[in-house]
């Protein structure tokens, strides 16, 4: 057993979460595999999961789109109004004297999320089509690395706990980048939800 | 879901002499410095893990101070400044009667940090002076904390959107104050110390124990 590991360990993981070896090249379709020591999931397959993939993150780029580019909220109290939108969050605080928050805020929120899933639909479509090319490996190594830094849900939270706590001094009026903001919010979530890392890397190998 | 089918006697990688690419999962030799397939360098342990985990916990502790005492916003209304901190705006919420929303700060601003900043100084703790216990539940406690890390920059958020919404000049006007800039160090560098930790070395400290 412990040389057949040695000479192929191509289907083999260690659990990252306590080093005990695991044989996954025989997990059915619409399954999961946890670690029988600590719990950990160590891989999840799907039908169809590079289309899903693919289908998840074009519709959250569509309405980080939209998010960016309409009026988010407007506020209005005593006859005076103001308007903001998605950009203006970062603007506003880099002008009021916080350039280094605006940078991570920008970061969290807008550029690290679009990046991520740029890359994610084009690595996605390169596994649809079974294009071999090694600019997947590039792109599996830098979404990997990288996606623990995207805060897209906690910035929605963010949102709606502001809106609570301003609902009583004025009104407010939703705009479309609220409802595009939310729906992208959605979708992101899910788009990381099907990206399996195992399953990502097996694929990769076999196209690079 | 089915547990995954262990090989006959369970072993670990490094048992093996293999070590694990912390970015794609694939075994290589030990004595490899990259990982075959994506490059990465390669560790079997993340090297140092307690005593970077302890440094950067150390830096976000200090951190936290100003984080609580300065104030994360300014407003003002109609001439006049206040400024809030961030125990401040809980309690400013419970006056308003927004029990819940006061729950999710307080949860998110006061307690994951200070949990995530005291669990892993209870890991690095009992694994540096190999302490025997449950592992399973310190894996667990581990994952609820690298998992959790990224929620307490709520209170962040909220100001960025609020400065950016309420700028009524003249009669009510939201400014940023320098707790939001140190509580995102906060945040920022205890995610880094959740990810500078190894899991792994919870469970090399039971092996150790085991063997005595």
């Amino acid at each position: 057993m412990e040389t057949e590991i040695s000479n192929d360990h191509k289907y083999s993981i260690a659990c990252p979460s306590c080093d005990l070896i695991y044989d996954l090249s025989e997990v059915p379709v619409n399954s999961s595999a946890t670690c029988s020591r600590c719990g950990h999931l160590l891989t999840q397959t799907r039908e169809n999961e590079f289309l899903r993939g693919v289908c998840l993150s074009f519709s959250a780029l569509v309405m980080m789109l939209i998010a960016s580019s309409y009026p988010f909220m407007q506020f209005s109290s005593a006859g005076l109004e103001n308007m903001m939108t998605l950009p203006r969050t970062v603007v506003e605080l880099w002008i009021n004297g916080m350039p280094w928050l605006a940078v991570i805020v920008a970061a969290f929120i807008l550029v690290i999320p679009s990046i991520v899933l740029t890359m994610i639909l084009v690595m996605q479509l390169i596994m649809l089509y079974d294009v071999k090319t090694p600019l997947v490996a590039i792109l599996g190594k830098a979404i990997f690395h990288l996606n623990s830094w995207s805060m897209v849900e906690v910035f929605f939270v963010g949102v709606l706990v502001s809106l609570v706590k301003i609902t009583k001094m004025a009104s407010v009026v939703l705009g479309v980048s609220f409802w595009a903001y939310s729906l992208f919010a959605l979708f992101f979530v899910f788009t990381m939800m099907s990206l399996d890392r195992f399953q990502c890397w097996k694929k990769i190998e076999a196209l690079s | 879901m089915n547990h995954a089918e262990s090989t006959e006697k369970p072993r670990t990688a490094r048992e093996l002499g293999l070590a694990s690419c912390h970015l794609c999962l694939k075994l290589s030799a030990d004595e490899h410095h990259y990982c075959d397939r994506c490059g990465t360098a390669l560790h079997q342990r993340r090297p140092d893990s307690i005593q970077r985990t302890l440094a950067l916990l150390i830096t976000a502790s200090i951190l936290y101070i100003p984080a609580n005492v300065l104030p994360i916003m300014y407003t003002d209304y109609l001439g006049r400044t206040t400024e809030s901190t961030i125990i401040g705006g809980v309690i400013t919420l419970i006056e308003m009667g927004s029990i819940p929303i006061a729950a999710v700060i307080f949860i998110a601003s006061v307690m994951v940090p200070l949990g995530k900043l005291l669990t892993l100084f209870y890991l690095c703790w009992s694994v540096g002076y190999r302490k025997p216990g449950n592992e399973r539940q310190r894996t667990v406690l581990y994952r609820i904390t690298e998992f959790i890390g990224k929620w307490s920059m709520i209170d962040v958020f909220v100001v960025a959107v609020l400065v950016a919404l309420v700028h009524l000049t003249g009669l009510l006007v939201f400014r940023p104050g320098p707790a939001a800039l140190t509580f995102a160090g906060v945040v920022v560098v205890t995610m880094i110390a959740a990810e500078s930790f190894d899991p792994r070395v919870i469970w090399d400290n039971k092996e150790a124990l085991d063997e005595r």
